[in-house]
């Protein structure tokens, strides 16, 4: 993801150059990128176009036959209330990912930041869950989770909070906070590794000036941290926002979408709606609708920020 | 986590807030590590003790509960098939991505700003638009099933973010040895493979391990290709593991602490250069 880089450098050579050095130095430049050109077209560009034209038709996923069905599809999704229910369920992850993961990545990054001791360990520690799988962490508070079994409820019952054990994954009013939750601590390490190199990037004269003037705590937060983070801060909520909004595997392996459709998400509903319906149409349909608001949300993103960084 | 060492007669007490400071970050540790804890300490138990809830730490460790996992759920397959995939797949975007990142940041031709724009407007289309068709694509292409088809789709979701990592990387070094080199008479090629990408492992090296934990555990794609357990990554092996055998509850737990293993331990180890690939690719 980027901020910086969309504006194109317009480095155009005054004299344009000519003839056979020209071709020579083109041929050398194209030479340089083509496997990259050559993956991208073939692999993402053309699948991508593909998606597309396959929201228009009907497939089966085995038979070479593709007829075209027009606005079918679209109209299908349209009146598909496991999609929209996934829609809701996932901007719930996203608010979830971006209020409550961020405030804690950036919360945690000032504390480490304000210590002198154990500042490695903690961050070794708090990114930790980072770098392990969709799978893994399914499974793992799959178990944790559970209702009978799970040392969750085990561990609110030792401390005398008993009344607090719940059904996580399978009462339909906790299963989509639990699952939230656990986005949550599988994600937050990113924002706060991010956030922690921020930090350490602010110039400490600011803070020795905003010293001089007087300034507690807070303000010294709110008039110096805060606005010099504010680069960092873009990025990681988008890039928050955008694994929140595309969160498949964590959820398929935790909750399969359940119960009933509480927990469904429109990656998930996407597959399911190909690898287990069979019906590749309407899912591209909802490739399209899904994919379609995720790029939306990019672009007007990137464009907020480069009109920012103009001023 | 250090409140002993500052109540030493010498030092100054340590100031209240900083006493909550370090039991909220302590706190947060917990919270972080709890579930891995308990999944190792799960891993050595035995069904009936796992069950009951008894202690925390397993009374008589099982240590065969993994080899059970290794056994029962071939992970040797899997995580042989991870490394191969992760390992091609890493060559295959640093090669790559590194060709196309000094095409952008040194050399000069027509169409390099439609380039750039292409690779930035790529990275913008998410999985979720694409991974039906790339499953169609690669049907067509005979290649789903196979190990080939896979690290191709991993290479290529990789590019777009590694091209523009090495990209600002090349633009912040040196001309001189480059221009040196082919004064000498040297063509782009051998300039780029003798001097240019000897110079370039820092970039090099944030790129392989930020793209190395991805491809490691990525879950999708290899959901959607692989049908047959023997190739099948990691990732995959474990979901077809709990699906198809139904492992009791502490195998599953051993073959998830195995199956983290090798990654834990080269985060552990390249921990300087994953805060600094995260950082790059993220802000780059």
């Amino acid at each position: 993801m980027t901020t910086q880089h969309l504006a194109i450098p317009a480095r155009r050579p005054s004299r344009a150059p000519r003839g056979r050095r020209a071709l020579r130095r083109n041929l050398i430049g194209w030479l340089f990128l083509a496997p990259a050109v050559a993956l991208v077209g073939v692999f993402t560009i053309t699948p991508f176009a593909q998606a597309i034209l396959l929201s228009f038709q009907s497939w089966d996923g085995v038979s070479p036959d593709t007829p075209w069905v027009g606005l079918d599809n679209y109209d299908f999704v349209a009146s598909d209330p496991i999609f929209w229910a996934s829609m809701r369920n996932v901007l719930f992850f996203g608010v979830v990912g971006f209020v409550v993961g961020n405030g804690v990545a950036l919360g945690m990054a000032l504390a480490v930041n304000s210590v002198t001791r154990g500042k490695t360990f903690f961050r070794t520690v708090f990114y930790l869950p980072g770098v392990l799988s969709v799978v893994v962490v399914g499974l793992l508070f799959s178990f944790i989770l559970a209702p009978g079994s799970g040392i969750l409820n085990r561990l609110l019952g030792l401390a005398g909070l008993g009344a607090l054990q719940q059904n996580w994954l399978g009462d339909p009013a906790v299963a989509l906070p639990a699952v939230a939750a656990v986005f949550v601590w599988f994600h937050w390490g990113f924002g706060f590794l991010l956030f922690l190199a921020g930090l350490q990037d602010v110039p400490k004269e600011l803070y020795e000036a905003a010293e001089l003037d007087g300034a507690n705590r807070w303000s010294k937060f709110r008039y110096v941290t805060w606005p010099q983070l504010a680069p960092v801060t873009s990025i990681v909520s988008l890039l928050t926002l955008l694994a929140a909004l595309q969160i498949f595997g964590t959820v398929q392996v935790l909750t399969n979408g359940g119960p009933g459709h509480h927990t469904m998400v429109p990656t998930l509903a996407i597959y399911n709606e190909a690898f287990v319906n069979w019906r590749y149409g309407s899912a591209a349909a909802m490739s399209v609708v899904f994919g379609g608001a995720l790029v939306l949300l990019s672009v007007v993103q990137l464009a907020i920020t480069r009109r920012r960084s103009r001023v | 986590m250090s409140s002993q060492m500052s109540t030493a007669p010498a030092r100054r007490r340590m100031p209240l807030h900083k006493v909550g400071l370090y039991g909220l970050l302590g706190v947060a540790a917990l919270i972080a590590l709890f579930p891995l804890l308990w999944m190792v300490s799960g891993s050595l138990q035995s069904l009936t003790e796992l069950l009951s809830n008894k202690s925390f730490l397993p009374a008589d460790p099982q240590w065969h509960n993994y080899v059970t996992a290794w056994v029962q759920g071939e992970l040797g397959v899997y995580l042989r098939n991870s490394v191969l995939y992760t390992g091609s797949a890493v060559i295959g975007i640093l090669l790559v991505s590194s060709l196309a990142g000094y095409a952008l940041a040194r050399l000069d031709f027509a169409g390099k700003g439609v380039f750039t724009f292409v690779i930035l407007a790529v990275m913008i289309i998410p999985a979720p638009a694409m991974f039906l068709a790339q499953y169609k694509l690669l049907i067509s292409l005979n290649l789903t099933n196979n190990p080939v088809g896979y690290v191709l789709i991993l290479i290529t979701s990789g590019i777009p973010m590694s091209t523009l990592i090495m990209r600002s990387f090349f633009v912040s070094q040196p001309r001189a040895l480059e221009e040196a080199a082919a004064l000498d008479g040297a063509g782009p090629l051998r300039v780029f493979w003798n001097v240019i990408l000897p110079l370039a492992r820092p970039g090099l090296a944030a790129v392989a391990v930020i793209q190395g934990l991805g491809a490691w555990n990525e879950y999708l794609m290899a959901l959607v290709l692989f049908e047959d357990n023997s190739l099948m990554p990691i990732q995959r092996g474990l979901t077809a593991f709990t699906s198809a055998e139904t492992p009791q509850q502490q195998i599953l737990l051993a073959a998830t602490t195995i199956s983290i293993v090798p990654v834990v331990i080269f985060y552990l180890m390249a921990q300087r250069h994953i805060v600094k690939g995260i950082g790059a690719g993220a802000i780059k």
